[in-house]
């Protein structure tokens, strides 16, 4: 009797018992999908770092005879464990060329920043290729950066010339790398590897600049660092792990991102769940009734429900966790593009696990809900599910006192006020649907945004340049030698007919201190030089003016314990230079950590570092105007607009938020009409009375969708306008603090209000929509004979 | 002039492949203002007739002429308009939607017909739905839930429904069924009063009682007209006990 009674209860309501397995399905492939990936992106960069073996700490050095030097000192420095020293050489632009390329005509070959190249056998700093395989590279093989394969539109396959020299050397693109340490766009430095027999066929060479990299892991780090500082050697830079971690933050802005999905997955998950079993269960008052009127116990009956919810909880899971594999992955691999991942967060029994949690929570919902049997009573049954009980019906609207509404709106608002409960799925999914979509969306209107270049730090100007002579300029060590050039540049542009103003904003590594010389950092300090003098955003202050006057952002302020009006003491090898903080600001230029000079300041010229680009203002040209003929006049120069200029500080970032938007885009539409159409095809079973009787009076096929559609996108509208109002409060808490770890505290996140409030809100309502609407086409099914046989 | 003139009507259902002949060759008329019941054991395909000539079921053959239209002519969407605009229906089980109240239940079909758009209109109907539950003594229970009255009221109250917009025809599929004696007297005495106001009715029923408040009796069995028995106007011939004895004597003679 017992099984009889189930067999029935699978086989005669297959439609809810699908509705119920679709669910289940769907919200094992939501948790799974979503734990896995929480694993795999909570530590993502340590586990990155650690899987590169990326060092303590490590050193840039030029070597003109201080190698030697180095090497001694760290073998020798208590303060250290383990050091290994990379060999290296630099390329220049004449002696790198694209050979031959599927995407490319030409044979120039443009470098993002200092380039080097490197044997693939060293132990620290190891590289990997894009399916996060270790590279192996054999003679005449060489394995590129990712930002210059992007750069120079290079792929797989592809061939580049190496020319130093009298030795001249084709090779062949066999990986694209994931560098832990020079990979991210913040680290001015590139690597090319090649395999060890090729290098050295090059390293022998003359006019090579050699750079050192000297990888160390410390024994004691107060030690080395406080010992290192008294050395003076002359590096490019010092870099220490916690430095190269922030390179990552804007991966951990798309991790971020991938996370808050990933909760509101689970979310929708469980709340879908619940729904569902409460749902079908109500359907089932009056089998339930009926048995109770027969004698069966409440245990018994309960019995029933319990093994036909396990029993399809433990399939669908089954086909869910198979699908979270490919859903997770599709997640993962479309937002962490830059890292080596953790592998185990893929892990099956991790799957296997949470398709298990959900079979549990599907039987701990059903059991909550099957303790309401008690209320299903035999009368109820026999009188269609009314047991007597007279009751005034709450928050309903009337439709004599709404003579313009038409009866389809009319039924659905009616229908939505009468039983919100019943909605509250729909409005909740769609409402954090719309959420998934802004959140990401205010954060790449940020970046995109007209303020962006304010919040590195720098003054707005029309065109950004790259002038390829960065090295040249660093070795120099000259600011006039630099002055003249940007002069020149100014000339050459009078001469093409544009009045511009040029400037740059130098970077030195000036080790300083506050109060304590042992407590001793060494941020990049900027200073503006050239004809155009910018203005520069304050949180609290002024700009510095005079030549003893310092900003200093209010992340390095709070690291050393500074304000307004203390004092910042550079420390050279023989002299201290003393500086009055005059203001601070926030930047997103070195993960907000630096220094800001007058102009008038006179810094030793031996500590610059670099620069990020030349400024060039035009005076009577619109900005895209003096970008397209400042291209013209420059072709060998990167000449880039704001946006391209903070894409190449970011790697691209913008770029990779629009993918993710596109995809979160794409998952959100997928939850919502798959929602949808389960609900629609709920309710339509629920409603199989309310349809056959409209169409018995007269009510025409049209009708009825109409009343069935508009309650969806009554729904619809209000999850986007409560979504979109919840942004606006979500945004900053969400968005504001990943800022916040880049650097910038104080930000006001953009929202491009055409794309926020009108081009998305209407996908969503178009796609949804359509789908409620296909989700109606049920209703030709239902006969207007159907009226008298309604249960 | 005839409601409705029906010729060879044929249904048929493919049930688990085989062909199951419901209504076979049914011919019959009905002429305007006369009250038609329609009798016959289970399963004779008196509903299928009812919903066949009223347009609520698509017939496999044959064809239906109400009030001088060919109603197997019309596409589903003028089908659906002359249900809502000329004809009333009443179901045995008195199905109202749960989330209005009786009143917006009875409105629901004249606010979505054509005729009723417009504040003007929708005032008038308002004023026929107040003046048709007066009549029907359910005023009290406009503004109630339909859980909230009993199963003669909620009757009454689809019979509102079906008269909101002055149909020409009404159909009625067992209206008494699920009614105790005295509800269904109730009924009964409104259908006639709505007969005799001019309205053509046709009603299923099992019950003699009903049928004899008829015009006319017509026997079903395997899906054919089998016989028929004619009274006249309840008004005119009002003797209900020889109507009752009548039918029970002609259905004994039909096999019932």
């Amino acid at each position: 009797m017992f099984f009889r009674i189930l067999k029935n209860e699978l086989k005669r309501k297959r439609t809810m018992n699908i509705i119920l397995f679709l669910f289940i399905a769907m919200a094992t492939m939501f948790l799974a999908s979503s734990v896995s990936n929480l694993m795999t992106v909570n530590g993502a960069v340590e586990y990155f770092l650690d899987t590169s073996k990326v060092p303590d700490n490590f050193v840039i050095s030029l070597v003109e005879g201080e190698d030697d030097v180095i090497d001694e000192y760290l073998r020798n420095s208590g303060g250290v464990s383990e050091y290994e020293a990379i060999d290296t050489f630099n390329i220049t632009n004449d002696r790198i060329s694209i050979v031959e390329a599927a995407n490319v005509s030409g044979s120039k070959y443009e470098r993002t920043n200092t380039l080097c190249v490197q044997a693939i056998s060293n132990d620290f700093m190891k590289v990997f290729d894009q399916k996060d395989q270790p590279i192996q590279l054999k003679p005449g093989e060489i394995a590129i950066a990712k930002l210059e394969a992007e750069q120079n539109h290079l792929q797989y396959g592809d061939k580049i010339r190496i020319k130093i020299g009298d030795v001249e050397q084709d090779f062949t693109i066999t990986a694209i790398t994931k560098d832990a340490v020079f990979g991210s766009a913040m680290m001015g430095f590139k690597r090319l590897f090649i395999c060890k027999e090729d290098f050295e066929r090059f390293a022998d060479q003359d006019n090579l600049t050699h750079t050192k990299i000297y990888c160390i892991n410390y024994k004691n780090e107060k030690e080395f660092k406080a010992d290192w500082q008294n050395q003076n050697f002359n590096v490019i830079g010092m870099v220490d792990q916690s430095v190269l971690r922030m390179c990552y933050i804007f991966d951990m802005l798309i991790a971020g991102i991938l996370i808050i999905v990933s909760i509101c997955l689970i979310l929708i998950a469980f709340m879908v769940l619940r729904f569902t079993i409460v749902f079908t269960l109500q359907e089932d008052y009056r089998e339930i009734g009926i048995m109770k009127a027969i004698g069966l116990k409440d245990a018994g009956i309960k019995g029933v429900y319990l093994i036909k919810y396990f029993a399809i909880a433990v399939l669908a899971a089954l086909i869910g966790g198979v699908f979270s594999f490919p859903f997770g992955k599709m997640l993962l691999g479309q937002s962490i593009v830059n890292m080596v991942v953790n592998q185990a967060g893929q892990n099956v029994l991790l799957h296997v696990l949470c398709a298990m949690v959900v079979v549990g929570i599907v039987l701990l919902f059903s059991n909550a809900s099957a303790n309401s049997l008690r209320k299903f009573s035999a009368i109820a049954a026999i009188r269609n599910g009314s047991n007597g009980e007279r009751y005034q019906a709450k928050g309903r609207l009337r439709l004599w006192k709404r003579r313009q509404m038409k009866p389809g709106l009319f039924m659905a608002c009616n229908d939505i006020l009468s039983n919100p409960k019943r909605f509250a799925v729909l409005a909740i999914t769609f409402c954090i649907g719309t959420l998934l979509i802004l959140l990401p969306l205010s954060a790449l209107h940020t970046l995109t945004g007209k303020n962006i270049i304010s919040l590195f730090g720098m003054t707005p100007t029309d065109v950004y340049i790259e002038n390829g002579r960065a090295d040249d300029y660093v070795a120099k060590k000259s600011v006039d030698y630099i002055i003249d050039d940007l002069e020149e540049m100014e000339m050459t542009l009078r001469e093409h007919g544009i009045e511009a103003k040029i400037c740059m904003d130098l970077g030195y590594m000036i080790p300083c201190y506050s109060n304590d010389p042992e407590e001793m950092v060494s941020y990049l300090t900027q200073q503006e030089i050239g004809s155009l003098v910018g203005s520069y955003e304050v949180l609290e202050g002024r700009e510095p003016k005079a030549e003893d006057e310092i900003m200093i952002t209010d992340l390095t302020a709070k690291e050393m314990g500074v304000t307004v009006g203390d004092t910042i003491t550079y420390q050279y090898p023989d002299k201290t230079q003393k500086f009055i903080i005059t203001g601070i600001y926030q930047s997103l230029m070195n993960m907000g950590n630096g220094f800001r000079v007058s102009r008038t300041a006179k810094l030793d010229e031996n500590y610059i570092s670099g620069f990020p680009c030349i400024q060039v203002e035009a005076v009577d040209l619109e900005s895209k105007e003096a970008y397209d003929h400042i291209k013209e006049i420059f072709p060998d120069y990167v000449v880039r607009t704001a946006l391209e200029f903070v894409d190449s500080m970011t790697g691209d970032i913008s770029n990779t938020i629009q993918m993710v938007m596109y995809l979160l885009t794409t998952v959100v539409l997928t939850i919502n009409g798959l929602i949808t159409a389960l609900m629609m095809k709920a309710m339509m079973a629920k409603e199989r009375g309310d349809i056959a009787l409209l169409k018995s009076i007269g009510f025409s096929y049209g009708s009825i969708r109409v009343w069935q559609v508009d309650r969806i996108f009554l729904i619809l509208i209000f999850a986007i306008v409560t979504g979109t109002l919840l942004s606006k409060i979500l945004a900053p808490l969400t968005m504001g603090p990943i800022f916040a770890m880049m650097g910038a505290n104080k930000v006001e996140l953009e929202v491009k209000p055409l794309e926020a409030y009108v081009i998305y809100p209407l996908i969503l309502l178009v796609v949804t929509g359509f789908v409620a609407f296909l989700g109606t086409l049920d209703v030709k099914r239902i006969e207007a004979r159907e009226v008298n046989f309604v249960e | 002039m005839s409601s409705l003139v029906v010729k060879d009507l044929c249904k048929t259902y493919i049930v688990n492949k085989r062909q199951n002949n419901v209504l076979r060759n049914v011919n019959l008329k009905i002429e305007e203002g006369e009250m038609v019941a329609v009798m016959g054991p289970s399963g004779s395909g008196k509903s299928t007739l009812l919903y066949a000539v009223s347009g609520m079921d698509q017939p496999t053959a044959g064809s239906v002429s109400f009030f001088g239209k060919d109603m197997t002519s019309l596409n589903a969407s003028q089908m659906s308009d002359m249900r809502l605009d000329e004809m009333g229906f009443i179901f045995q089980q008195m199905y109202m939607l749960k989330n209005l109240s009786i009143y917006d239940n009875i409105i629901l079909p004249a606010y979505q017909s054509k005729k009723g758009k417009g504040k003007e209109k929708r005032a008038i109907i308002n004023d026929r739905a107040k003046e048709l539950m007066k009549k029907l003594g359910i005023s009290e229970i406009a503004e109630n839930d339909i859980n909230e009255v009993s199963g003669g009221q909620l009757q009454r109250a689809c019979i509102c429904r079906s008269l909101i917009n002055q149909p020409k025809m009404i159909f009625a599929d067992e209206p008494t069924g699920a009614l105790n004696q005295q509800n269904s007297k109730e009924v009964m005495k409104e259908l006639n009063r709505i007969n005799a106001e001019g309205t053509t009715v046709m009603l299923v029923t099992h019950d003699m009682k009903v049928a004899a408040k008829s015009d006319r009796v017509l026997y079903i069995e395997d899906g054919n007209i089998k016989g028929e028995i004619s009274f006249g106007k309840l008004h005119e011939n009002g003797d209900v006990r020889e109507r009752e004895r009548r039918i029970s004597n002609w259905l004994m003679e039909m096999g019932f």
